[in-house]
This record gives C-alpha cells, sequence and structure tokens, in this order.
C-alpha cells in the first residue's frame, strides 16, 4: 500500500480561438485538400447546370428529325437544313448531337439522383431499425440483404427490365409525379411511367449497400454510453434513431451514395446501350451510344460525343466518393 | 463446420427456389405474359389458333399446376393407385375461355387431369427444371432444346474469359504488390491514378473505343497508311479471307491467326477492366499486411527484403483475394454480357441477350438459372476456401 504522488498535471492555459470548429467545416476542409475531387466537384456542378438549362440553351429541336441535312450522320460543323450551324454534328436522323447530349444528361442525371435518394433512404431506415431494435426484423433483413447479394444482378436487371418495359407494366404512382418527370426528361408521361420502372427495379437492387453500413454503425452505437444517458433521461427509441444513430452513421453512407451515383450512371447507360432501359426517342447516353455503334465504322466520331460526357460524369462521381471518403476517415489525424 | 454447411446448403436452395420462382412469375404473370413474342411477330389470329398456340406453351392450363410441371414435370396424368385412376376429373386448365350472357369470362373447355397426357404428351413436355430439361428455344434456335444450345456457346465464352483471367492475373497481381511496395513514389501514384480511372469507366464505352483507335480508324487511315494494322473489329472469326495490313500475308478464316486476332481486343478490354479492379484490391490488401507486426519482426530478424515480401507478406494479403478470385467463377461462364454484345463475339452472354431481345425466355430463364446456381456455390467455395487457407477463421 504506497501514496502513490501523483505527479501534478500542468493544466496549460490554452486559449480559445473563438468557436471551435464544427464537424461539417472540418470534413470541407479536409475535402478541399482533395485537388482531384474539387475538379470533379466543380466539373459535375458544370454538367448539372448545363443538363437543368437544356431546354433554354439547346439550339435545336431534340426529336424532329432533319432529312435534309447535308450528311447523316455529320461532322461538327455541319449545316442544318436551314444554315444554322451544328456544333457537335448530326445522329443518323439529322437531329442536332448537342441538343441530345444536353438531353440526355437530364434523364442520366435524373435517373442517378432519384435512384440513390431513395435507396439510400430506404437502406439506411431498414439497416438502422434492423441494427438498433434487433430481433425479428432484423433477422428477417439480414435474409433479404443477403438473398439480393447472391443473385446475378445484371441478368436479372435485364431481364426484369426487358418484360416490365415491353409489357408496358406501369406502377401505381401519383399524377404529379409521373408529369413531373415528364417535365423533367423533356418527354411523354408513358415514356415516364418506363422510366419510373426502371427506377423502382434499380432502388430495389441497390438498397442493400447503405443498409449493410448503416447496421453496422447501429450495432456499434447502440451500445454507446450516449445512448445508455438518452434513455435514462427519457428518449423514446425512434428519437434515438432518428436523431442520434443516424446522424452519426451517415458518413459512410455519404460515401457509399457518391459511388452509387456513377454505379447507376453506368447501369442505367448499359440497361439503355442494351435497349432495355430508356427507350427512343428520349435520349441517354446509353442509347446514343447504341446508334452510334451501328455507324461508327464510317463516322468513327460518333460515340465520343456521348461517350467523353458519360466518362466525365462516372470518373468525377469516383473522385469524388474517394475525396468524402478520405475526408470522413476519422483515423486520419488533421 | 459441418452444421454451417448444412446451414449454407440450406439456404441456398431456399435462393435458388425463390429465383425460380420470381422469373417463372415475372414471365407468366407479368401483363402481356408469355406470349408477348409471339404477338410480336403475327397480327391476326382467330380464337381457335389463339387456343391452339396457347395450348401449345402450356399455357391452358392453371399457373400452380404450370409451375409444378415446370419445376419437376408433374403432374402429368391422373395418380394411378393400383389400377384406379384418381383425381381424374379435376380441372387443371381451360382450353377455350368464353364470355357468358352477364359479361363475365368462364370456361367453355375445360383441361382435366386425365387428358394431360393426350393434350400434352410427355414426349413434347419438359420434364422439370430440376432435372436439368430446360424446354426448347422458341425464338433464337426454334425447337432445339435450350440445354444444348447453351452448351454450344460456353467453349467460346471460355475462349474468351480464361486468356483474360491468366492474363489478368499475371499483369495485376505484381501490379498490385509492387505499387505497395513502393508507396508513394511516383510510379504508385501513377498506377493508383489510371487504376482508379479505369476501374470507374463504363466496360462498354472503354470495348467502343478500343474498336475505335484498333480496327475503325486504322482501316480508314489504310488508304492513306497501308502500313497500319487493323484488327477485326468483332466475331469469333471471319467469313472470308482478309488482310490487316500491307505487310503481312493474307489471312485465312479459321486459322489459329485468324482466332487470334479476332481474340486480341476483347482479351485485351477484359484483361485491362480486371487489371484495374484486382490490383487496387491487392495494393490495399498488401498495404494492410506490410502494416503487420510479424512483417517488422520478419525485417528486423534481418531477413532479405524479397523474401520478407514474396513469403511472408504475400501470402497474407492473398487470402482476401481469393474471396474475389471466386466470385468471379460465375462470370467465367456466364460470359460478360456487355463485352460479348459491343465485341458481337458468340457466347453465352450475348445469347442471352439475343434471346431477350427476341422473347425468347426459356433460354433467358435458363440462363439466369444457371447463373444464380453458379453464384450461389461460388460464395460457398469462397468461404469455405477461406476457413481453410486462414487458420485464424472458424465457422460456429
Amino acid at each position: 500500500m504506497t501514496a502513490t504522488t501523483a505527479k501534478p498535471i500542468a493544466v496549460a492555459n490554452i486559449p480559445r480561438e473563438g468557436k471551435e470548429e464544427g464537424q461539417f467545416s472540418v470534413v470541407m476542409r479536409r475535402f478541399r485538400r482533395h485537388r482531384l475531387a474539387m475538379i470533379s466537384l466543380v466539373v459535375i456542378i458544370v454538367i448539372v447546370v448545363l443538363a437543368a438549362l437544356a431546354p433554354l440553351i439547346a439550339p435545336f429541336p431534340r426529336d424532329i428529325p432533319d432529312l435534309g441535312v447535308s450528311s447523316r450522320p455529320g461532322l461538327p460543323g455541319t449545316l442544318s437544313s436551314q444554315g444554322q450551324i451544328h456544333l457537335a454534328g448530326v445522329d443518323h436522323l439529322g437531329r442536332d448531337l448537342l441538343t441530345r447530349v444536353l438531353f440526355g444528361a437530364r434523364v442520366s442525371l435524373t435517373i442517378a439522383f432519384v435512384v440513390v435518394f431513395f435507396s439510400e433512404i430506404f437502406g439506411v431506415i431498414v439497416g438502422a431499425l434492423g441494427g438498433y431494435f434487433g430481433g425479428w426484423f432484423d433477422g428477417v433483413s439480414s435474409r433479404v440483404v443477403e438473398f439480393l447479394l447472391s443473385i446475378p444482378t445484371l441478368p436479372i436487371l435485364l431481364v426484369t427490365s426487358s418484360v416490365l418495359i415491353k409489357s408496358g407494366a406501369q406502377l401505381p404512382v401519383p399524377d404529379f409525379v409521373t408529369n413531373g418527370l415528364a417535365r423533367i426528361m423533356a418527354t411523354t408521361p408513358a415514356e415516364a411511367n418506363k422510366v419510373i420502372v426502371l427506377m423502382f427495379i434499380l432502388i430495389v437492387l441497390g438498397w442493400t449497400g447503405a443498409a449493410r453500413l448503416m447496421r453496422g454503425m447501429a450495432l456499434t452505437l447502440r451500445n454507446q454510453d450516449f445512448v445508455e444517458s438518452l434513455r435514462a433521461m427519457g428518449a423514446s427509441h425512434w428519437r434515438i434513431i432518428f436523431r442520434h444513430i443516424i446522424p452519426n452513421g451517415i458518413a459512410p453512407i455519404l460515401v457509399n451514395a457518391s459511388l452509387g451515383l456513377a454505379g447507376i450512371v453506368i447501369a442505367e447507360a448499359s440497361l439503355s446501350f442494351l435497349g432495355v432501359g430508356v427507350q427512343e426517342p428520349t435520349p441517354s447516353w446509353g442509347n446514343m451510344l447504341a446508334n452510334a455503334q451501328s455507324f461508327m465504322f464510317q463516322y468513327p466520331w460518333l460515340p465520343l460525343i456521348p461517350g467523353i460526357p458519360l466518362v466525365l460524369v462516372t470518373v468525377s462521381f469516383n473522385f469524388i466518393g474517394d475525396g468524402l471518403r478520405d475526408a470522413l476517415d476519422p483515423r486520419l489525424k488533421r | 463446420m459441418s452444421a454451417y454447411l448444412i446451414r449454407r446448403l440450406f439456404q441456398m436452395a431456399i435462393v435458388i427456389f425463390v429465383v425460380s420462382l420470381f422469373m417463372f412469375f415475372l414471365f407468366n404473370i407479368a401483363p402481356g405474359g408469355p406470349l408477348t413474342g409471339l404477338q410480336q411477330q403475327q397480327r391476326k389470329i382467330t380464337q381457335e389458333d389463339k387456343a391452339r398456340i396457347r395450348a401449345q406453351y402450356e399455357l391452358d392450363l392453371y399457373w400452380p399446376v404450370r409451375y409444378t410441371r415446370w419445376l419437376v414435370g408433374w403432374p402429368n396424368g391422373p395418380i394411378t393407385i393400383a389400377g384406379n385412376e384418381l383425381f381424374a376429373n379435376i380441372p387443371v386448365g381451360c382450353y377455350m375461355e368464353g364470355t357468358t350472357a352477364t359479361g363475365g369470362i368462364e370456361c367453355n373447355d375445360y383441361v382435366y387431369l386425365a387428358e394431360i397426357a393426350q393434350v400434352h404428351p410427355p414426349e413434347r413436355s419438359s420434364q422439370g427444371i430440376l432435372r436439368g430439361d430446360f424446354g426448347t428455344s422458341q425464338v433464337v434456335q426454334r425447337g432445339r432444346p435450350v440445354f444444348g444450345l447453351l452448351l454450344s456457346r460456353l467453349p467460346a465464352t471460355l475462349e474468351l474469359q480464361i486468356p483474360a483471367l491468366l492474363l489478368a492475373l499475371l499483369i495485376g497481381i505484381p501490379l498490385g504488390i509492387f505499387s505497395a511496395i513502393r508507396q508513394y513514389s511516383k510510379f504508385d501514384y501513377g498506377f493508383t491514378t489510371a487504376a482508379f480511372v479505369g476501374s470507374s469507366m463504363p466496360t462498354f464505352f472503354f470495348g467502343i473505343l478500343f474498336i475505335l483507335f484498333f480496327s475503325v480508324i486504322p482501316s480508314l487511315a489504310q488508304e492513306q497508311y497501308p502500313w497500319l494494322i487493323a484488327l477485326p473489329p468483332g466475331l469469333q472469326k471471319a467469313v472470308r479471307p482478309y488482310e490487316i495490313t500491307s505487310w503481312l500475308p493474307t489471312i485465312m478464316p479459321g486459322s489459329l491467326v485468324d482466332y487470334a486476332l479476332h481474340l486480341l481486343l476483347p482479351v485485351t478490354v477484359l484483361t485491362i477492366v480486371n487489371v484495374a479492379v484486382w490490383s487496387r484490391f491487392l495494393r490495399s490488401s498488401m498495404l494492410e499486411v506490410l502494416r503487420q507486426d510479424y512483417v517488422r519482426t520478419a525485417r528486423a530478424k534481418g531477413l532479405r527484403e524479397a523474401l520478407v515480401v514474396n513469403k511472408h507478406a504475400l501470402r497474407n494479403a492473398l487470402i482476401p483475394f481469393i474471396t474475389v478470385l471466386v466470385l468471379y467463377i460465375p462470370v467465367l461462364f456466364g460470359g460478360a454480357i456487355l463485352t460479348e454484345t459491343v465485341f458481337a463475339w458468340p457466347g453465352m452472354g450475348r445469347l442471352f441477350n439475343e434471346a431477350l431481345q427476341q422473347s425468347d425466355y426459356n433460354v433467358a430463364l435458363a440462363f439466369i438459372y444457371i447463373s444464380t446456381i453458379l453464384i450461389v456455390f461460388a460464395t460457398l467455395l469462397g468461404d469455405v476456401l477461406y476457413a481453410v487457407i486462414d487458420p485464424r477463421i472458424r465457422y460456429s
């Protein structure tokens, strides 16, 4: 029994430098250090703005074939039958490619954002509830996630889109959703319905990533002391989940969402390329690429016109996700 | 371990069963049904013709009966016990529907259990997918058994996938390891950026780019520069003799050189995509291993760096890679659908795509069924191998 004399701890007089830095600004500062991620963010913002302004800045009508143009498909710089210049050339029906690329950006980006938004929300809720409560809900949802992970995604995606879109199945969504989507994508409500079916299929197959991540975070977080003290203070389970657990576990979800955006853009482009996604005449970068491949042998520049924006968008989303992952990593020192 | 295996096998059976159920319902219950493909081809059919064609596809039977017949080929007649036919008069289908006076739908001509053997003779109906009989293809190659059709396309897919797999392993593993050893060097930065871009691009666009640069542009420029090499842009072999460049002799279709030239572009695309993904994975795995204490111990013992890396670090870094590699088996057999379509390669992936375009659902169903079985077995194999290789992993 020795009397341990504790050494006096020198309490340094740490001057307070104004407000403490919030978590958001820490993350933003670390994100800004990634040059590639910042460049990619700028690229995405530029493309989104251009796509949003498409109806205003598009020089030509999107769907009307112009059979009088000098060559179909035509080089960038071809003149239309009225003498206007086509900045990106024309496709095999004489439609202006720049207009179609801009509108195709609307279609692809709309589908990507909507699908990722809903699939992440659904996955977060299912994962948080399952991780926090455990019990039968966790058991069922884990089995469903395991099942969805053990099926071949691309074949099933292809088959489901092909069957549902060919047979004209429609989801019971309220009219304002269909009409709103039709306005955004500048297409008919019938085509918008098909896109809704496509988005539904992508959401159903895509929510598993967020659910697994959130479930892991919820399992870790629910054993922490602050949750116990919240319960002691009388907070309800729902308040704990939605006000504390989900916000604390959101970091890997954001990274997953960014990578998911890239993945959905590629998935939709692949489906449209194979003919089971967005149908003609609505332009999507995928079906523009499919058309271009047929004419590639005499007009080799044609696939590059929808392809380069596609590569830019997917690589940028991936860089942003990578930058977010590094910025949100708690193991890295400031 | 055996309890784990039994549990896993049970789960696998459930997955395969649920997938087959889902596919069956998708094709049969979705609006339009399995006759959508037919209605794409013909316009005017009478009621009797329609009933006859429906009977041909066994659509006159009710769907539970159809499902069990599709699955195991039963029932195909009344149950005969000791010479007595039981349940012979149960209606199991409706041959021709009609409308009642009040406008409802009623059946004019029921199909009874006793009649199944006559109306759907066993020689013409399938014995069920659980016995390996996937029916016959309706559109792609009419009348040909689906299983035979799939098997005939398998060699083409394997011819494409196996060289791509070997090359990707030979190139990707050393690249990933080297990049991890020389972390923060210029090689590492360059490599990680290139691998990142390569793994984030869509593969079919990669294929199109390659066709553009190695086939289309050289063949267009060959008028001015005949020494350029223009590789064939697709298919497995040519149909007539061709020349790829002025300083090489004419190439005969069916020769080894012909096959090799047609393989070159698709294998390169597949290899590059796989190298990009696998080498990044290996790099991060190797980096984690190199930080471990036992590596530091090995170096402190004075071992040569090459020995430390190749014998101690590499083996441990490859362990998680096994699971990635094992999950490639379904792709090996199922083919890369997009790449085969872009290069018009006559493999299983392109067959699936064609079947889907032409609504040949027997072929598409069989393909998905086989893909699911392969994925499920590959996952199980990966987990078992993981436990075998890594003595730290034990399944309860």
